[in-house]
């Protein structure tokens, strides 16, 4: 515990607290002498908020410590390339590192901690919906100036951004961990800003449970104006919020490119690089260029808010569309940044428990890249119903449907390459066949909703909520437990228990497709999204109650794979071989990964998946002494 | 280094593209007074943009060789750089953005109540300081530290000049117009809100900018650049540029195109 307060992040969140109170108090000492009201429902007032939330961010940054490097050279002080981890254990984790395996390893547990987090307000909101009228959330309740409904509102809304943010996290920690080792490098590119990037997002995730107790909103996660320029103070927290976790992704993704283009190993030309590497170029291609839209949007509502800019208020000539089309930019994109890494992640594996090839390389490889190009030009069918101009249904439905071709071409690929495989089913493949599945459920229910004529009935009902929890599901979070699972012993020197991973897997999946169907089914019965409540009338309410269980039987799954998760970190079992028998550079190496990488630089010499076929390797370490550094 | 050209034609360079800029920019002024041509003013942003990007920016060093040694700061600064664009990638997104909320906004209108002149001035002093900021990354790319701590100094006063005159001149000389941030009625669009949001985030940039000049040019008083390694002149230049950049679409954006609409 000790060495827990001494740590970055403990220190980092001490200087967040001082920001907030800093910047608080330098407003409502302002509007005091200027003799405005200087306090409000929640003590301050709401910009005394948004300034105290944002400089908690810039003090928490330079409290950790990560910044500490930059400080030097803007003062023209050099500092050496790698610092020395002199900490162990947890610690390790607690303080700032520039070693992108501790990096990863850091995002993974704060997705993994904000999973739960989002996980526990949806049980929570679930349960209120087991049956129709409010059972608990009721309308006397009070708590963080909310009553039931509203606190259903904002448990739903956090729900969902905590989720989305904690996707963020999870596929930079894959990234981060595994794609600078599948390239042969020793670091990302910027190792400082790899680090600030992932610290960045903690005092996120702090405004963003801050909107919790400072009075909630209801918007959902999209934040749509008018309903958002006039919801209470939290939902300033919100949009600040998603704008700090924003430039995580941002930076994130700056570095993972100039990564790929500038740290491969010899011999790694675009057309032998891991698909995972291809997924990763695709997805950080969108998080770079449009996050910034959503940050925009997010920003445009705070200053209307602030200041009276007119932006989405009708009595000023400003256009609440407007807003849509700008969230929407990002946000359908946004999608295939949840998706593309866990993709990835499927085409990785899955010859690696086949022991074949992988089918169409090329097309795979290319298919990334075409869904996030299509993915640009599809964001308008979230809007079919906003009275946008009638006129642009029908292209945005046309191009939405054209994003099916390239997600086709996965499709047929991992088929093609399990026909015929030598198929073994430890816990990561139990993981990849599932989420092949699930996604496919999730592909088969878009089409409807991209399709005018059908998504003016299914818009807003729970059948959209069944959609793309099968595409987000399958798309990264069953991936995200195989990687998990996978890449385990590499980064421990341990596998994690394989019946514990099983029960793990065969509780999860049923429940899964129970919750999801059924969210459709009700959804289709005219069960309204975001909405605390439904008609008995309805003859849902059975239906309700299965979807919840449903929901804590998924729950309970988790909990098996986090009681896994920690014990095999102490006492799971010795593996510091080549656990898979792979053919990727990491897993030539012994388990856990050397500080540095690899001792020896290697060269690629062949394609990367050609399992089973007879001499044909993929690296070839470069002996020290013959070899000339490259 | 065999791929700079010698110093005073490299210096030369950057008046020619100086006086284009400049005579680029007064032809869109009298082209803006005198008629309604959206599309023209549009092609002299971006061949504008184009001479910025190539002869201020060198876009073209992306794709400089830079040997294979991965730990040497020749290298490294290939690195940098690649990565500094893609951060301009990125920003470029924003006034994009920007962009795509005036024209849904105010559509073909422009709030009067701005001042010709005073937008002509300010739009001038940012070419100018663009211009001695090429000289000055020019001067230390031969080794000349002296010179391009003058010619920061003076691209860093005519920097702030621009903050300021924008932030105390221009917006209390439109908000005395009646453009305040609250301004907007159905018929006009929330002209008020669209102005103060461009003009505030380019300032904002501006200011980034200002410090990130501040800080190389403390460093160079330290000697710490010589002309083969002084990669933060060289971020510090382009990030400069690409201010000037942005401010090439917001000027004719905000002051230019479109019929002027009184507020009341
Ligand atoms: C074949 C591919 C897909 C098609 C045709 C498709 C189509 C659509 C359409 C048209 C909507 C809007 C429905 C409405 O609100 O009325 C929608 C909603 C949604 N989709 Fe998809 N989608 C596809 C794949 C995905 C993927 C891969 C993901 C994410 C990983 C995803 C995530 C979402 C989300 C989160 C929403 C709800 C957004 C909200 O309103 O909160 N979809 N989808
Ligand atoms: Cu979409």
């Amino acid at each position: 515990m000790k060495g827990f307060f001494s740590s970055a992040l403990a220190r980092g969140l001490f200087w967040q607290l001082i920001g907030t109170l800093v910047g608080a108090g330098l407003v409502t000492g302002i509007r005091a002498l200027m003799g405005l009201t200087a306090t409000d429902t929640f003590f301050f007032t709401e910009p005394a908020w948004v300034l105290g939330g944002f400089l908690g961010v810039l003090f928490f940054l330079v409290g950790s410590g990560v910044t500490s490097d930059w400080i030097k050279w803007a003062r023209g002080i050099d500092t050496p390339d790698h610092h020395e981890d002199h900490h162990t254990g947890w610690d390790k984790y607690a303080n700032v590192s520039l070693d992108h395996k501790v990096i990863g390893i850091q995002y993974t547990l704060v997705a993994l901690a904000l999973i739960s987090i989002g996980g526990l307000f949806a049980l929570i909101f679930r349960a209120e919906l087991a049956a129709s009228q409010l059972q608990f959330l009721t309308l006397d309740i009070k708590l963080f100036g909310q009553n039931g409904p509203q606190l259903y509102n904002t448990l739903m809304s956090l729900h969902g951004m905590i989720m989305i943010v904690s996707i963020l996290l999870g596929i930079s920690g894959i990234i981060n961990y595994v794609v600078p080792l599948l390239l042969g490098a020793q670091d990302m590119a910027f190792p400082r800003l790899n680090a600030f990037s992932y610290w960045i997002a903690v005092p996120a995730a702090v405004l963003l449970l801050m909107s919790l107790v400072l009075g909630g909103f209801d918007t959902g996660w999209t934040g749509y104006p008018p309903l958002s320029a006039r919801a209470p103070v939290g939902m300033q927290m919100f949009f600040l919020g998603v704008f700090t976790a924003g430039w995580s992704s941002i930076l994130g993704s700056l570095n993972v490119l100039v990564t790929v283009v500038r740290m491969r190993s010899k011999g790694m030309t675009a057309m032998r690089m891991p698909i995972l590497v291809w997924a990763a170029i695709a997805t950080s291609l969108i998080a770079l260029t449009a996050t910034q839209l959503i940050g925009l949007s997010f920003q445009s509502v705070m200053f209307q808010r602030l200041f009276g800019m007119g932006f989405y208020d009708a009595a000023k000539g400003g256009n609440p569309v407007l807003f849509q089309h700008l969230f929407w930019f990002y946000s359908h994109p946004a999608v295939y940044v949840f998706i593309l890494p866990g993709l990835g992640v499927i085409s990785e594996l899955l010859p690696v428990f086949v022991r074949k090839p992988l089918f169409g390389y090329r097309w795979i490889a290319m298919s990334s890249l075409g869904i996030a190009l299509v993915g640009f030009v599809v964001w308008a069918h979230h809007m079919f119903t906003s009275g946008m101009n009638e006129y642009l249904r029908v292209p945005f439905m046309y191009s939405t449907l054209l994003v099916a071709v390239p997600t086709g071409v996965k499709f047929f690929s991992w088929v093609a390459t399990l026909w015929k495989g030598k198929i073994s089913t430890p816990t990561p493949m139990l993981f990849v066949l599932g989420g092949i599945i699930v996604f496919l459920m999730g592909g088969l229910s878009g089409p409807p909703n991209a399709t005018v004529s059908t998504d003016l009935h299914l818009h807003d009902t729970y059948f959209i909520v069944g959609h793309f929890h099968d595409t987000i599901f399958g798309g990264f979070v069953f991936p995200f437990f195989a990687a998990i699972y996978y890449w385990f012993p590499k980064a421990t020197g341990r596998r994690m228990n394989e019946t514990l991973g099983k029960i793990h897997f065969w509780l999860m999946t049923p429940s899964f497709f129970v919750l999801t169907f059924g969210m459709m089914y009700v959804g289709l019965l005219g069960m309204r999204r975001r909405i605390a409540d439904y008609d008995p009338a309805l003859g849902i309410d059975s239906a309700h109650l299965v979807l919840t269980i449903a929901g804590f039987l998924i729950a309970l799954s988790v909990l098996i794979f986090f009681y896994n998760f920690f014990k095999s970190i102490k006492s799971g079992e010795k593996a510091e071989g080549n656990v898979w028998n792979s053919r990727s550079p990491e897993w030539q190496v012994p388990s856990p990964m050397p500080v540095h990488n690899y001792e020896q630089p290697f060269e690629v010499v062949g394609e990367p998946y050609d399992y089973g076929l007879k001499d044909a390797g993929y690296v070839k370490f470069i002996e020290p002494d013959k070899g000339t550094h490259k | 280094m065999s791929h700079s050209q010698d110093k005073s034609s490299a210096l030369g360079q950057g008046v020619v593209i100086f006086v284009y800029l400049a005579v680029l920019t007064v032809l869109e002024f009298f082209v803006a007074v005198s008629f309604e041509a959206v599309p023209l003013l549009l092609v002299v942003a971006v061949i504008k943009a184009a001479l910025v990007m190539y002869y201020y920016m060198h876009i073209y060093k992306l794709n400089q060789e830079d040997g294979t040694d991965e730990h040497s700061y020749e290298y490294k600064t290939g690195s940098n750089r690649l990565g500094l664009w893609l951060f301009l990638l990125s920003d470029a997104f924003v006034f994009g953005g920007l962009m795509v909320m005036r024209v849904n906004l105010l559509g073909n209108t422009r709030p009067e109540a701005l001042n010709q002149v005073l937008g002509l001035l300010v739009t001038a002093v940012l070419l100018v300081s663009s211009f001695f900021m090429n000289r000055g990354e020019t001067a230390m790319a031969h080794g000349d530290t002296k010179s391009f701590m003058n010619n920061t100094l003076i691209t860093f006063v005519l920097g702030l000049g621009f903050f300021l005159g924008v932030i105390f001149v221009e917006w209390p000389e439109a908000a005395h117009e009646g453009l305040t941030v609250f301004s907007g009625t159905p018929a006009t669009g929330p002209m008020g809100g669209v102005f103060y949001f461009m003009t505030g985030m380019h300032a904002f940039h501006v200011l980034t900018g200002l410090i990130f000049l501040a800080v190389v040019w403390n460093n160079a008083r330290k000697g710490i650049y010589t002309a083969e390694k002084h990669w933060g002149v060289e971020a510090a230049a382009v990030y400069w540029h690409f201010v000037d950049l942005v401010w090439i679409f917001f000027y004719p954006a905000l002051y230019l195109i479109g019929t002027a609409v009184a507020l009341k």
